[in-house]
């Protein structure tokens, strides 16, 4: 097959690719839209073991496929709870493959620019490619493929701790090494100095200093970084993976994976966006962990918290006509999802209004809410986002609120000194009577207290979600 | 002052605007009351008990406009009688002034003043003078008596020694005043009842009153009818073929249907089709409220009975409160003294006309030789606060000038951003060859299309699009495959994990979003 073919390809599956992306516009149109991912995938692979990527094809054809049998186990074993685990542990296979393909571009280099004139004349496929680059051209490779490790060493560690502080593997809070920022500036640095060293010079050292560097960054930047920023990172190191494929495909001169890339980081880069906003706190804060300094003492919070058991809800909840519920976080660890739902089913089967109120950063990835929603069956029409929902409070009989906390604080609104002034929340303290299902008297992620929890119409219903509904189903028939 | 009531001149119009009882309250006011003879003749009110009451009976309307300072009476005045105006005198009648310039110019002309009883507003405080409030009452409940007269059975369920007797199935199309007390009606005389309105609050009111409330499978939300002043507003075309799907499944089983359906200036819907009055059972009555607008059903012919020939009553009367006239003319001649004693604050038998009065100056539409209808909203909100503040109404000017503000800074903005852009891209163009320049373009375009695509995406999808975006940037898997076939051990080592690596992720990632996407469902 000669190049046309597979460059007519690789136009068919960006289309594909970027339809696939559009079509997640809504829930419907987005069950076709994913075919539309998979059928580009299949046709950008197909296309290239035929064409450029057609030696040792055999090897490449077994190793995809072991990639599928693994791949296809995790997905269908994986908890709809740890999807974000999954997400981030996925990132970091991009992010190591991107290491590895940048190596073997400098590999190649090294072996090309060694050949003679002679015996590039016989070289195939990349090499081919490599050959044919002039000077400025091969220092312009040096510099993508410098980009592409670099990219794809942060990514790969920010990954791997990602993953570890959503498995609770790793302590969720933010943590420092001594030296704080200090560090990760130095350690880019050295990134800066190694890819003036590797631009004039061409070793291998260099490079792999920089790797070194660029690992430890992504180690340290997200250890840094606390639990409930991780909608944030996890969406920012999708966006990295996106930029780490597009330098890769700059160095390799592969057009398609320089859509894809630029498609994936700009997604990516729009989702961190948004959940910043969401947070009311700039990106930067975000990245450089833990929370901005506040200007002054937190307002002091008076009252007590009052407990209520699971019969008290249960009555308030027969007499409340609309019922709004907040999950949050602490749902999804006690894989309450489904005694929710099923809440939810036993509520509008006695005629009263139920509807979920979702905060845009509930949870820990964009969306989490939604899909551990979905898949308790709860109908996604009843799912309301915060700007639809925020003005019916005050004809709200009942709000719940399940294990969130700092979105639900009105702190964000009554205390400019709170570190989370100005952060949008659900307004849920203006229904008639809250009732909150927490662990404990404890603060949440941020260790802010929650004024919420003092006032008059709130109760707490203290325990794990899970039990604590168990409880309560049982008195709602 | 002297306040009077001439004998109604349409035909068949049995009413009166003053009884012998309002007659004796009004004389509490301080006014002196008149009336033209045989005037509650036909309401069951004769000269002699008028007389009794104190009230002074004169011969003719012309004697009686001439002699009155105030003229109470039911109907929109004809021509005739606008001619008998003079100047400061105040008419206080039903007058639809939207569809009577003639009248209004009349009494500008004669310097007379006007209320027309059918603008009083809809707030609490005016209830007690609102006219098309009782006089839809007594319609409501006429509309049942009448089709109780058509129909040939019992209202109530009976099982009886002759036999059993079915309960009438009646339902109630619109449940406003007159919907509401046909609702009243027709449950106290035993019937099962349905009662129907598009305004979602009008349920509890249904079934306040006894009855079933019909409910749509319909999920658009309904304006609210607190906006505007508790009618109702057009409704979307989809809800409307819900709302008639809904009917035509009620046709076969309903034995009496009463349409009381009425919009604000406009006539009024088609609700019961053909179709439906072919569907209904021999004998069924319908009993068409809106007759006058056009009727809810089109086979209504205005102010006749007509049976149609499948058997089917359809009563298109538009004179229900005049059919019981003595009611009538208490409740209206009520509405009228209670007006009366919101124009005589301080009771002394002089009217003081208030403009400043949200109920005087919304009622009044001639005043001092100008027209002044339509009045400006009232100060007070009507019936119920409104649920969401309103962002406070900008001039088209300022609206104009807000959004040539907002576009040139946005103009500013994209311009400052896009030469900056160019300067940059320029920059790398100076350096760079031109092999490079090619795969740049891609690269920037492909950000473009990015950002575009990705902002329409919905929020709950967050999640399976980042799922989505990490299988499909297991793309770089290409790179290895390009690198595998070319090179030493080393290369081929590392780019089989490449390989292996990625296709992990592309069949996880893509299996993942399709579980999730699987799982959204509507209800």
């Amino acid at each position: 097959m000669d190049y046309g073919f597979t460059t007519a390809a690789y136009v068919v599956a960006a289309v594909l690719f970027i339809l696939s992306l559009g079509g997640l516009s809504s829930q419907e149109n987005a069950k076709r839209a994913i075919w539309y991912g998979i059928v580009g995938m299949a046709l950008a692979v197909a296309a290239t073991l035929m064409g450029p990527g057609s030696g040792l094809w055999f090897l490449s054809i077994v190793l995809i496929a072991g990639g599928a049998v693994i791949g296809w186990q995790l997905a269908n074993k994986v908890q709809m709870t740890q999807m974000p685990e999954l997400v981030a542990a996925m990132h970091s296979l991009v992010g190591l493959a991107a290491v590895f393909i940048g190596y073997n571009a400098h590999l190649e280099l090294g072996n090309v620019l060694a050949m003679t004139a002679d015996e590039k004349h016989g070289l195939e496929g990349f090499a081919a490619l490599l050959a044919h680059k002039s000077g400025v051209e091969i220092a312009i490779l040096r510099v993508e493929l410098f980009l592409g490790v670099f990219i794809g060493a942060v990514t790969f560690t920010g990954s791997i701790v990602a993953y570890g502080k959503l498995a609770g593997k790793l302590n969720s809070k933010a943590e420092k090494l001594p030296g704080g920022h200090m560090l990760n500036a130095g350690a880019a640095a050295i990134s800066v100095l190694t890819l003036i060293w590797y631009f004039n010079t061409g070793g291998f050292f260099p490079l792999f200093l920089m790797t070194l560097a660029a690992l430890f960054i992504g180690y340290h930047l997200i250890m840094g970084i606390g639990g409930a920023d991780m909608p944030v990172v996890v969406s920012m190191l999708n966006s990295y993976s996106g930029w780490a494929a597009a330098a890769i495909g700059f160095s390799l001169g592969n057009d398609l994976l320089i859509v894809v890339g630029a498609l994936v980081g700009s997604s990516g880069a729009i989702l961190s966006y948004i959940m910043c906003k969401a947070m009311n706190r700039s990106f930067v804060s975000v990245i450089l962990g833990g929370f901005g300094g506040t200007t002054g003492p937190a307002m002091e919070v008076e009252g007590e918290q009052i407990a209520i058991e699971a019969d008290g809800v249960a009555s308030a909840l027969d007499e409340a006509d609309s019922i709004v519920i907040i999950p949050g976080y602490g749902m999804a660890v006690a894989q309450a999802q489904q005694n929710v739902a099923e809440l939810t089913r036993r509520l509008r089967a006695k005629g009263k209004t139920v509807r979920f109120a979702i905060h845009p950063v509930a949870g820990r990835l964009p969306g989490h809410m939604n899909v551990l929603l979905a898949e308790a069956k709860v109908p996604y029409d009843i799912v309301m986002e915060m700007d639809e929902i925020n003005d019916d409070f005050p004809e709200t009989d009942v709000a719940i609120v399940i294990g969130s906390n700092d979105i639900v604080n009105p702190a964000a609104q009554e205390d400019p000194n709170s570190p989370i002034a100005g952060m949008p929340v659900l307004e849920c303290w203006k229904a008639k009577q809250v009732f909150v299902s927490k662990r404990g008297q404890g603060t949440g992620y941020s260790g802010i207290e929650n004024p919420l929890f003092f006032k008059e119409n709130t109760r707490m219903f203290y325990g794990d979600a899970k039990a604590s509904l168990d409880q309560l189903l049982t008195m709602i028939q | 002052m002297k306040i009077g009531a001439p004998k109604e001149t349409f035909a068949g119009e049995a009413r009166v605007a003053m009884t012998p009882d309002s007659a004796i309250q009004l004389q509490k006011l301080g006014y002196d009351c008149a009336i033209e003879s045989g005037a509650g003749e036909a309401a069951g009110f004769s000269n002699a008990m008028y007389k009794d009451a104190n009230v002074e009976v004169l011969k003719t309307g012309a004697a009686l406009f001439k002699a009155c300072d105030i003229v109470a009476k039911v109907r929109q005045p004809d021509a005739t009688e606008l001619k008998r105006l003079h100047k400061d005198q105040t008419l206080i009648s039903f007058f639809n002034p939207a569809a009577n310039d003639d009248g209004m110019e009349a009494a500008k002309a004669k310097g007379a003043n006007v209320i027309a009883m059918e603008m009083v507003p809809r707030i609490s405080r005016a209830q007690k003078m609102d006219a098309l409030s009782s006089m839809a009452n007594i319609a409501g409940y006429r509309a049942v008596i009448e089709a109780g007269n058509n129909f040939g059975r019992f209202f109530t369920g009976q099982i009886t020694a002759a036999g059993k007797v079915p309960p009438a199935k009646v339902l109630i199309v619109g449940a406003g005043v007159a919907g509401l007390a046909a609702i009243g009606t027709s449950t106290s005389l035993g019937a099962i009842t349905l009662a129907f309105d598009v305004r979602p609050e009008a349920a509890e009111q249904v079934e306040s009153m006894g009855a079933e409330f019909v409910y749509l499978d319909f999920e658009e939300e309904q304006a609210d009818g607190a906006s505007s002043g508790g009618y109702a507003s057009v409704s979307s075309p989809e809800f409307r073929e819900a709302q008639l799907a809904k009917f035509r499944e009620l046709a076969p089983d309903v034995d009496i249907v009463i349409t009381t359906a009425l919009i604000p200036n406009r006539e009024a819907p088609e609700l019961w089709t053909e179709d439906m009055v072919a569907m209904m059972k021999p004998g069924s009555v319908i009993v068409d409220l809106a007759a006058e607008k056009g009727g809810n059903c089109k086979l209504t012919v205005m102010d006749e009975k007509i049976v149609t020939d499948n058997g089917v009553t359809i009563v298109g009367y538009t004179d229900f409160p005049s059919r019981m006239a003595a009611q009538a003319s208490t409740l209206y001649a009520t509405n009228i003294r209670h007006m009366m004693a919101d124009l005589t604050p301080e009771k002394d038998g002089q009217i003081n006309h208030n403009m400043e009065d949200d109920v005087i100056r919304g009622a009044t539409v001639a005043f001092e030789g100008e027209i002044t209808f339509p009045p400006p909203p009232p100060k007070v909100q009507a019936i119920a606060a409104k649920p969401k503040d309103v962002v406070p109404e900008l001039t088209p000017e300022e609206k104009r000038a807000a959004e040539t503000a907002a576009f040139q800074a946005q103009t500013k903005q994209q311009v400052i951003l896009l030469s900056v852009g160019a300067a940059f891209l320029l920059g790398v163009g100076l350096v760079a060859p031109a092999s490079f320049m090619q795969h740049f373009i891609v690269f920037v375009l492909s950000i473009f299309i990015g950002f575009q695509v990705i902002w329409g995406v919905a929020h709950s999808l967050h999640t399976p699009l980042m799922a989505v975006t990490n299988a499909i940037s297991s793309i770089v898997i290409l790179g290895a495959l390009m690198q595998i076939g070319s090179g030493s051990f080393l290369v081929i080592l590392l780019s089989s994990l490449a390989v292996f690596m990625a296709g992990i992720n592309i069949f996880g990632g893509f299996m993942v979003t399709r579980r999730m996407l699987a799982m959204f469902q509507k209800s």
